[in-house]
């Protein structure tokens, strides 16, 4: 299988709380992959769990066939998955370029020696970073933001700066959660546009989104969660004609029936 | 961080320094008071010490509040060392600044993966812990007599045994300490501790190893405290455990918390400012350190990050506003 | 043996005491949310109100107890205004470092104002020792348990069965959620602020009068302790904060019986090691799983 992420029946338990129970998830090369649910459903708890913020109670993660279960943040950051926060979790008081920068950490390898003597390493480093940054901030269109201060930006904005952050780690699998969370309209399809062409360059990208019309317009395999369980897995028409996925937003009922458009 | 200014000023700050290393190096042969060169002598050894907490205070963001207890380790292996087996000062210099670090590791490592509050109890216990072994462990550390008759360092003729000849050492040490700083600030590691202390998390999520980095910090930081230490004690000639108390790490502390966190200049200014007023404020005895008790408070007030230092951080304690849509382009 | 049973109920006096220290911390730490270095010279303050109330008045612990309440609340009142009123929504640092320069101030203040040498706080308790069977307890001691215990259980009837109790549980838990449910949350963390650091007051009465010595410099070490034994509560759990500063008393006692009186603090230093590498979050309540 050319999966990138693979999820196994992972649990996680807070004491009582079944805050996720037994999901299975396959992400594939390519995918623009949404993970969709009512609020409190567990798909930040499963991201966390993947991206190693939390360890699973049962169950394993594997990236590209690597298992991943219980690695620390870091570590997975480095076996090549990025992620964004659900709150813009930037470093506001420094320009975007320097949170852009700060990305490259797992591409340059200047130690303490080589920072107090200036060896090549630190100047090639120091070098490969100028000119990456200003690459990705080209690319994402964010050039003319670069001095900037992160957290004095327009959410729309610092979204994407944080989205480019991710991307200086050269991400296999780029995991967004709720990327449009506080946009208007207008942004949240420029957000949808700006997606699809990363995932046109060849980003596999993976994301948790409450906005049902952005969700279906740019994912192409969906999973629903619904108190921490899996629903539903499947293309967009397919989620759209589950009577589970019905009855988790809308209940049973004549209302029902005038679901997702 | 401010890539243009730093470009506009840099040709000016070049030469400023230069020039001001140059009237620092002259200082000596024009002043003829001893005390006011003593003077000069504290304010350039607390410019290093207070730099050096600063790095782990203002660079990572973490919390060491018993900066005393590595100023002590330095102190105490280089007297002991010297009096004891005649090991040379230049010999004991980066041993006892090693020594120190590597307490650094054994106090920091149980707390890296904690909230900062822990890291700066364990400073606090670790301090005073220090003293106490100081104090009490008699056959090592001449308990409450302390160690005297410390041998005076000597370079190629030349005998350093009063103020105006250690100023040399102290400036050379502070000279050499900022010049070091400022080349790790600005690489990757400056990077990753300044990551660590903007968001942790966001740091983690970006595969910056935190309890290393903070690990290594931390021992940076603690590194060049017992360079101080080792650099005090042949200059006082005597040493004992009087001289190490929680106070000196509060006074320490004052200097980064005043003069400024998270710059390189800020230390530098806090060391003048608390040392100045000590001196003048002298005459009022343990009023001074109510003084500063409240001097930290009206910082913590009204200008956390101090008086040069880092506006663009989380230590200057603000909410940033957002600007509207559309703003915000330079 | 004999001197190890006596030895052990010395360590539960003294941990007792810690015992009350660190419920008071816990409370303040629980409610306010902000961590404190003050502690220590509250404790201080509340033990030389007790001794000038002594002084002025004559020995009666009640009057001694009041004291030390009052005085310590006072302290705490200002420790709210100065450290934590302006810094709810400030990196946490902000508040802790303020309270470090509150605590200079008030420490060297105490030096200048009372002297910084030992001053003698004796016989407030007319000492007898009674046996039971091979174990010795004096009256102090008793006094000591019986005040930590009745204060403790008046704390939790306090916190569970009256308003503000309530009022105080729902700020610790979530000041937000509190504030919207009608919660004067600055009023609330003010007096459990106070409620904190009156505690420690009459811990810190308590503990002169079991040494029959006090003096100004004593926070320092005591605040240590404090926090030490809160260590086993997470900082915020009450009941394992209290814990915490019992298994501190004993293992302090048993301590020095074995090497000497001098390394009394070390022992609390090497306990917050143990807890930290043993189990660093302690055994607090957890105040809802939200991720």
């Amino acid at each position: 299988m050319s999966g990138i992420l693979r999820a196994n029946g992972v649990c996680k338990y807070f004491g009582g709380l079944k805050a996720v129970e037994n999901v299975d998830m396959e992400i594939a090369r390519g995918d623009i992959f949404g993970i969709i649910g009512p609020n409190g459903a567990g798909k930040t708890t499963f991201f966390n769990i993947c991206t190693g913020i939390y360890g699973p109670t049962k169950g394993s993660v594997y990236l590209e066939e690597e298992e991943i279960t219980g690695l620390s943040p870091d570590k997975v950051a480095a076996k090549g998955m990025a992620r964004t926060f659900q709150n813009i979790q930037l470093f506001k008081y420094l320009t975007v370029r320097d949170n852009v920068k700060i990305g490259f950490h797992l591409h340059t390898k200047t130690r303490l020696l080589d920072a107090i003597l200036h060896t090549k390493a630190y100047q090639q480093d120091e070098k490969m970073i100028q000119e990456a940054s200003e690459a990705i901030l080209e690319r994402v269109g964010l050039i003319q933001y670069r001095d900037s201060m992160a957290g004095m930006l327009p959410y729309g904005i610092q979204r994407k700066v944080e989205i480019a952050r991710a991307l200086a780690i050269e991400p296999k699998l780029l995991l967004l959660d709720e990327p449009a969370a506080g946009m208007n309209p207008q942004e949240t399809m420029e957000l949808a546009e700006f997606i699809k062409s990363l995932n046109a360059e060849g980003h596999t990208i993976a994301l948790i989104e409450h906005d049902m019309k952005f969700v279906m317009n740019t994912c192409n395999r969906i999973l629903v969660l619904n108190f921490g369980k899996k629903i539903c897995e499947g293309t967009p028409e397919v989620v759209k004609a589950d009577q589970g996925v019905h009855e988790a937003y809308f209940g049973k009922g004549i209302i029902a029936g005038e679901a997702v458009k | 961080m401010k890539d243009k200014l730093y470009g506009v000023l840099a040709p000016v700050k070049k030469y400023g320094l230069f020039v001001a290393i140059g009237i620092l190096a002259l200082l000596p042969m024009v002043v003829s008071k001893t005390y006011i060169l003593g003077l000069l002598c504290r304010v350039l050894m607390y410019a290093t010490l207070a730099g050096s907490l600063n790095v782990i205070n203002g660079y990572s963001g973490q919390m060491c509040i018993g900066h005393a207890g590595f100023f002590c380790i330095g102190s105490y292996v280089e007297a002991i060392l010297a009096t004891r087996m005649g090991i040379s000062f230049w010999v004991l210099l980066p041993l006892a600044g090693a020594a120190a670090a590597l307490m650094g590791l054994f106090v920091a490592l149980p707390t890296l993966k904690m909230r900062g509050v822990y890291l700066a109890i364990i400073t606090l216990g670790f301090s005073e812990i220090i003293r106490l072994l100081a104090l009490n462990w008699t056959d090592v550390t001449g308990g409450a007599m302390g160690i005297k008759n410390i041998p005076v360092p000597r370079l190629g003729g030349i005998e350093f045994s009063n103020a105006r000849t250690y100023y040399y050492i102290f400036l050379a040490i502070a000279v050499l300490f900022l010049f070091i700083t400022r080349r790790v600030i600005r690489s990757r590691l400056g990077r990753a501790w300044m990551s660590i202390r903007e968001d942790q998390l966001a740091a983690r999520s970006l595969g910056v190893n935190t309890p290393a980095y903070k690990a290594v910090n931390f021992m940076y930081g603690a590194f060049w405290a017992g360079i101080i230490g080792a650099a005090y004690a042949p200059y006082a000639r005597f040493i004992d455990s009087t001289i190490y108390t929680l106070d000196e790490g509060f006074n320490i502390l004052s200097m980064v918390i005043v003069g400024g966190m998270g710059t390189l200049t800020g230390p530098l200014a806090g060391s003048v400012v608390i040392n100045v007023l000590t001196e003048l404020l002298r005459p009022i005895g343990q009023w001074r350190m109510v003084a500063y008790g409240v001097l930290i408070i009206v910082m913590m007030w009204f200008r956390p990050q101090g008086l040069i230092g880092a506006s663009d951080s989380v230590l200057a304690g603000r909410d940033i506003k957002m600007k509207k849509s559309g703003e915000g382009a330079k | 043996m004999e001197y190890l049973l006596n030895q052990l109920v010395n360590g539960i006096c003294q941990g007792a005491i810690y015992a009350m220290m660190a419920i008071g911390y816990s409370v303040v730490v629980g409610v306010v949310g902000m961590v404190t270095f003050t502690h220590g010279e509250v404790i201080m303050i509340g033990a030389f109100a007790a001794y000038y109330a002594f002084e002025m008045a004559g020995n009666h612990i009640l009057l001694g107890i009041i004291f030390s309440f009052s005085a310590a609340w006072l302290v705490g009142v200002c420790v709210y205004k100065i450290c934590y009123e302006q810094f709810f929504n400030a990196p946490r640092n902000i508040s802790m470092l303020c309270t470090i320069g509150f605590s200079m101030v008030v420490k060297n203040l105490a030096q200048i104002v009372f002297g910084p040498n030992q001053k003698p706080m004796l016989n407030i308790v007319d000492n007898k020792i009674y046996k039971l069977g091979v174990v010795q307890i004096s009256t102090v001691q008793i006094v000591v348990v019986i005040t930590v215990v009745v204060s403790a259980t008046v704390l939790s009837f306090f916190f569970n069965k009256t308003r503000w109790g309530i009022r105080l549980r729902a700020v610790s838990q979530d000041k937000t959620a509190a504030y919207m449910v009608g919660v004067n949350v600055k009023r609330t963390a003010m007096v459990g602020n106070c409620v904190g650091c009156a505690l420690a007051g009459v811990s810190g009465m308590l503990l002169s009068i079991y040494y029959q010595t006090l003096q100004a410099t004593m926070g320092g070490s005591l605040g240590m302790k404090a926090f030490s034994s809160s260590v086993l509560g997470g900082l915020t759990d009450i009941r394992f904060s209290a814990l915490g500063g019992l298994c501190l008393g004993v293992i302090e006692t048993l301590g020095i019986t074995v090497s000497s009186a001098s390394f009394r603090d070390i022992f609390a230093f090497i306990f917050l090691i143990l807890m930290l590498l043993i189990r660093p979050e302690g055994f607090a309540s957890k105040k809802g799983a939200r991720p």
